[in-house]
């Protein structure tokens, strides 16, 4: 067992902020995440935070930890604490704090939408159907029909929409209405996967913006941060190259 | 719902908060100051040609005092600035069109690097005048 001091930022609605330190007996091999929950259960159960899935899928309990953006469902302890220092845990920047280390999602989620990021991963239209079919050597898996409702539960591959990209985003924190660099990957993501026209010039439109693309700066820091290799600010880069190059045929009268 | 906002001052304040950042983060805050930099230098400047409307002994004099090591030293660090403003610029031209934006990292090193080269050897030059 490891005796782990650990500072965490505090707000209430009409409180001042501040932050609390808490010593926590916990074990060696424990999870930040296993921290926190051991201060809500045995220090302080007015404590709020998010979690769910525990293993980087729901994107729900990402905060900072000692300043940097991390999901601590899968950063260990031992990795973050010197054994020494107490381990300091605040919410994401750039999203209004609620409680504690809740934080604001509805309009980065809201955010998403309205870019129609309602993607399905291709990969979930041709599910094997069943163990023996995808073991035989060439039988293909088999295409099943989607669930008319599936896409609502599905956004795009990889991205577990937890905000961390929008924290790290110094550019986030002038202009609260820059789409950021999930919206924009997504919207990167959602153009490579149609041709129809219609939907490519709505999304390009919306990159091309005033809170689109163009109002990235480059710090890269989306990609340094985002923990499952979405790497936004490629995708920032590439949808630039599109638009740039698209202009340029206009300019000259090319075919787009 | 109330919740906890900053203030526009202290959201932009992040611009320079570079702990626990990377080699992109560091390049967008240095951009920054030597961009507020050069700005404010471009002025100091034009207010200094306008010693010559004062005359020859006016000109003579402050030329005079630019030869003395503190401007040199002044002009030194002017040149820095110039040379991460320029440098890291061209970074920003070739990654922001979605080339090498895989690389920016080492090609912020590889051209910091060649920056420092030149400061030396401009530096060395600049203080033999
Ligand atoms: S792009 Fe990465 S950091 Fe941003 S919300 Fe998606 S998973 Fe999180
Ligand atoms: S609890 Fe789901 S990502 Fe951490």
């Amino acid at each position: 067992m490891l005796t782990v001091p650990v500072e965490i930022f505090r707000f209430k609605p009409g409180q001042a902020q501040r932050y609390d330190t808490f010593t926590v007996e916990i074990a060696e091999t424990a999870h930040v995440i296993d921290v926190i929950d051991t201060v809500w259960a045995k220090h302080d159960p007015t404590l709020t935070f998010r979690r769910a899935c525990h293993h980087s899928s729901c994107g729900s309990c990402a905060v900072r930890i000692n300043g940097a953006e991390k999901l601590p469902c899968i950063v260990r302890l031992t990795d973050v604490w010197n054994g020494r220092n107490p381990i300091r845990i605040e919410p994401l920047r750039n999203f209004p704090v609620v409680s504690d280390l809740l934080v604001e999602v509805g309009d980065f989620f809201e955010r998403m939408s309205a870019a129609s990021m309602t993607i399905t991963c291709e990969a979930e239209g041709f599910l094997p159907l069943t163990v023996d079919t995808f073991a035989v050597a060439g039988v293909l898996p088999k295409t099943v029909e989607l669930p008319d409702n599936l896409s609502r539960f599905n956004r795009f591959e990889q991205c577990i929409e937890c905000g961390i990209c929008m924290s790290a985003c110094p550019t986030m924190a002038t202009d609260n209405k820059f789409i950021g660099p999930a919206g924009l990957a997504a919207i990167y993501q959602a153009r490579h996967k149609t041709d129809d026209p219609t939907r490519v010039k709505h999304l390009l439109g919306l990159a091309d913006g005033e809170h689109g693309v163009w109002r990235c700066h480059s710090a890269f820091e989306c990609t340094e941060a985002c923990p499952q290799a979405v790497d936004p600010a490629s995708k920032i880069m590439a949808l630039r190259r599109e638009l740039a190059l698209r202009r340029l045929r206009k300019m000259f009268g090319l075919r787009i | 719902m109330s919740t906890l906002n900053y203030s526009k001052t202290r959201q932009a304040a992040r611009w320079f908060d570079v702990r626990r950042r990377k080699a992109g983060m560091w390049a967008y805050a240095l951009n920054r100051i030597t961009g507020i930099g050069l700005v404010v230098y471009l002025y100091l400047h034009l207010g200094v040609l306008s010693m010559l409307i004062q005359g020859q002994s006016a000109w003579d004099a402050f030329v005079g005092l630019a030869r003395s090591p503190f401007y040199l030293a002044l002009d030194v660090i002017l040149l820095a600035g110039i040379l991460i403003h320029g440098l890291n610029g061209l970074r920003l031209a070739v990654t922001g069109f979605g080339f090498s934006a895989g690389a920016q990292k080492a090609l912020f090193t590889i051209l910091m690097i060649s920056g420092g080269i030149i400061l030396i050897a401009a530096a060395l030059k600049i203080f033999q005048i």
